[in-house]
């Protein structure tokens, strides 16, 4: 273990995979700092799936490098895993059992000593310890998905993977998720979750987007958003003129300078992009550039 | 490892029971299939003139029964864990591969257990023979029978993806259990390439050392040949199902 390793939490070299003829992972690459929230953002089909089980140790790459807490994720899986929590993308648990069996059965792979405390404690913060009890075929499917995050809380792991973590959750039990990664963040711990939902993506400290299994960005998302454009329209007594521009604190002396100051410039109004239409345009570039090759 | 065994084993064994339908139906379906068997053949008028009594073949059809009913529950239910991606949380949440095969074989050899209870009862009732003299080998070549079907069906579940691809590997095993293991027509009458092809037939073991024994009045250790090679079978099964349980895509 190098001291550079000890300071990224996730280190992804170069890796592919591929089914058949798909390639869910094309060259990926990607780095995960400790104590983040980590997003990995990118439509259906773009491989964050792919990588998060590659992560977990229980996807085999065909090739490239995997290193987490600077183990190796394949070869070092028992090690790894110990120290990290998994939440599928599918709930993932026994029906027949309730949630208090269902835990303490996964729980018990980890030899928890204090396992009847922690089940009580993230099954309080998934609101559903009043239905421990209750066999799980009589859950809604957000219910399972909170039981599938209490799970993954269960050994209070350094690092979360969360696959899809509130698909399907109704919106104010998703604040709660939210504060709830927040406040782990704000413990040490490391929260790397992959969403479709580009509102979330302002929550998280860093981003990443992925498209045909290949990053497209790693940043934090106001440095996503400045790379967004801006907007301009100038009202004039004889019409409009609209323009957009990269960077607006440069263009817009530039746009007035046309025209001077004077009394024909009506009115001035400017429309940043938000960080979701950013997001949504580095991913049709490429898909863009891609239609343009063929 | 033996605590996580166990507490598989357990988790199983409670999913079971709370499965009402699958209970009630792993539990009279071999009622009814040895009343099926014992009614057809005691009204075939040919059986009689042949001199075949059936009540001979019942304690080798019960050993089928739990053999076939063991062998498809554990492929079914393993497939299952697999597509649900229970199996791939265990493995995340620190079970290794052969604490899951043996704690499968654990689970379910408790079911095959009761199983077995229950069909011995149902045969010495039916079909009137007394067990009791040799219940000790018969208990014990059934529950080593219960492993091997077991293994078997841990080990043909890596080769399915789905609940569906696994009805082909059925009859695979079923068949030819039923036709050349010895149960209704005796090996040595079978042609040569067949009595070869019977070595790969677990229960043709078991049907071997329940033959003698129960039918043929001789002792136990006088079939410890092929009782070493069932028990043998069966380390093999479990040797190969958790090599080949798949834990990475």
């Amino acid at each position: 273990m190098t001291v550079d390793s000890l300071e990224k939490t996730i280190e992804i070299e170069d890796l592919y995979k591929s089914y058949g003829a798909i390639r869910a992972l094309n060259g990926t690459n990607l780095t995960v700092a400790p104590a983040q929230v980590f997003g990995l953002l990118g439509p259906n089909g773009s491989g964050k799936t792919t990588l998060i089980k590659a992560i977990c140790g229980i996807l085999k790459p065909d090739r490239g490098n995997i290193r987490v807490f600077g183990l190796e994720a394949g070869h070092d899986r028992y090690a790894v895993r110990k120290r990290l929590g998994y939440m599928p993308q599918t709930p993932s648990l026994y029906d027949d059992l309730s949630p208090a069996e269902n835990l303490r059965f996964f729980g018990g792979g980890f030899h928890l000593p204090d396992l009847q405390e922690r089940l009580r404690e993230v099954l309080e913060f998934v609101q559903l310890w009043n239905r421990r009890d209750d066999p799980l075929y009589t859950f809604s499917g957000g219910m399972r998905q909170r039981i599938s995050l209490a799970c993954a809380l269960l050994h209070d792991p350094e690092l979360l993977i969360l696959d899809e973590p509130t698909a399907g959750v109704d919106p104010a039990l998703r604040q709660d998720f939210w504060e709830h990664f927040t406040e782990l963040r704000n413990r040490g711990r490391t929260i790397f979750l992959s969403t479709n939902q580009m509102d979330e993506a302002q929550r998280c400290d860093r981003i990443a987007v992925v498209m045909g299994g290949k990053m497209l960005v790693n940043e934090t998302p106001g440095t996503i958003r400045g790379r967004g454009k801006t907007r301009v329209t100038l009202e004039l007594e004889d019409g409009q003129r609209i323009e957009e521009v990269a960077d607006y604190e440069s263009a817009l002396p530039r746009l007035l300078a046309e025209y001077g100051l004077g009394s024909q410039v009506k009115r001035i109004s400017l429309k940043r992009q938000s960080l979701e239409e950013v997001i949504l345009d580095l991913i049709a570039d490429p898909q863009a550039k891609e239609r343009q090759t063929r | 490892m033996i605590r996580n065994i166990n507490l598989i084993a357990i988790r199983i064994n409670r999913q079971f029971l709370r499965d009402r339908r699958f209970l009630v139906l792993s539990l009279v379906v071999p009622l009814l299939l040895m009343l099926l068997i014992k009614y057809v053949f005691e009204s075939l008028p040919g059986l009689a003139r042949l001199n075949v009594r059936i009540s001979d073949y019942s304690i080798l059809f019960a050993a089928y029964l739990v053999h076939f009913l063991a062998y498809i529950l554990s492929t079914i239910v393993l497939v299952r864990d697999r597509v649900t991606g229970t199996l791939a949380r265990m493995f995340v949440y620190g079970y290794r591969r052969r604490e899951i095969v043996l704690g499968y074989i654990a689970g379910y050899t408790t079911i095959a257990g009761v199983q077995t209870a229950l069909v011995l009862v149902l045969t010495s009732y039916l079909f009137d023979i007394n067990l009791a003299p040799d219940i000790a080998a018969i208990v014990l070549t059934v529950l080593a029978l219960a492993i091997v079907s077991v293994g078997l069906g841990v080990f043909i579940s890596n080769f399915a993806r789905n609940e569906g691809q696994v009805i082909p590997f059925i009859p695979m095993v079923v068949l030819p259990s039923a036709l050349i293991s010895g149960i209704a027509i005796p090996i040595d009458d079978l042609p040569t390439a067949l009595q070869w092809c019977s070595y790969l037939i677990p229960l043709r073991y078991a049907v071997e050392i329940l033959r003698g024994v129960v039918l043929q009045g001789e002792s136990f250790f006088g079939q410890l040949l092929p009782f070493i090679v069932l028990v043998g079978t069966g380390v093999v099964l479990l040797a190969s199902a958790s090599l080949t349980l798949r834990e990475r895509e």
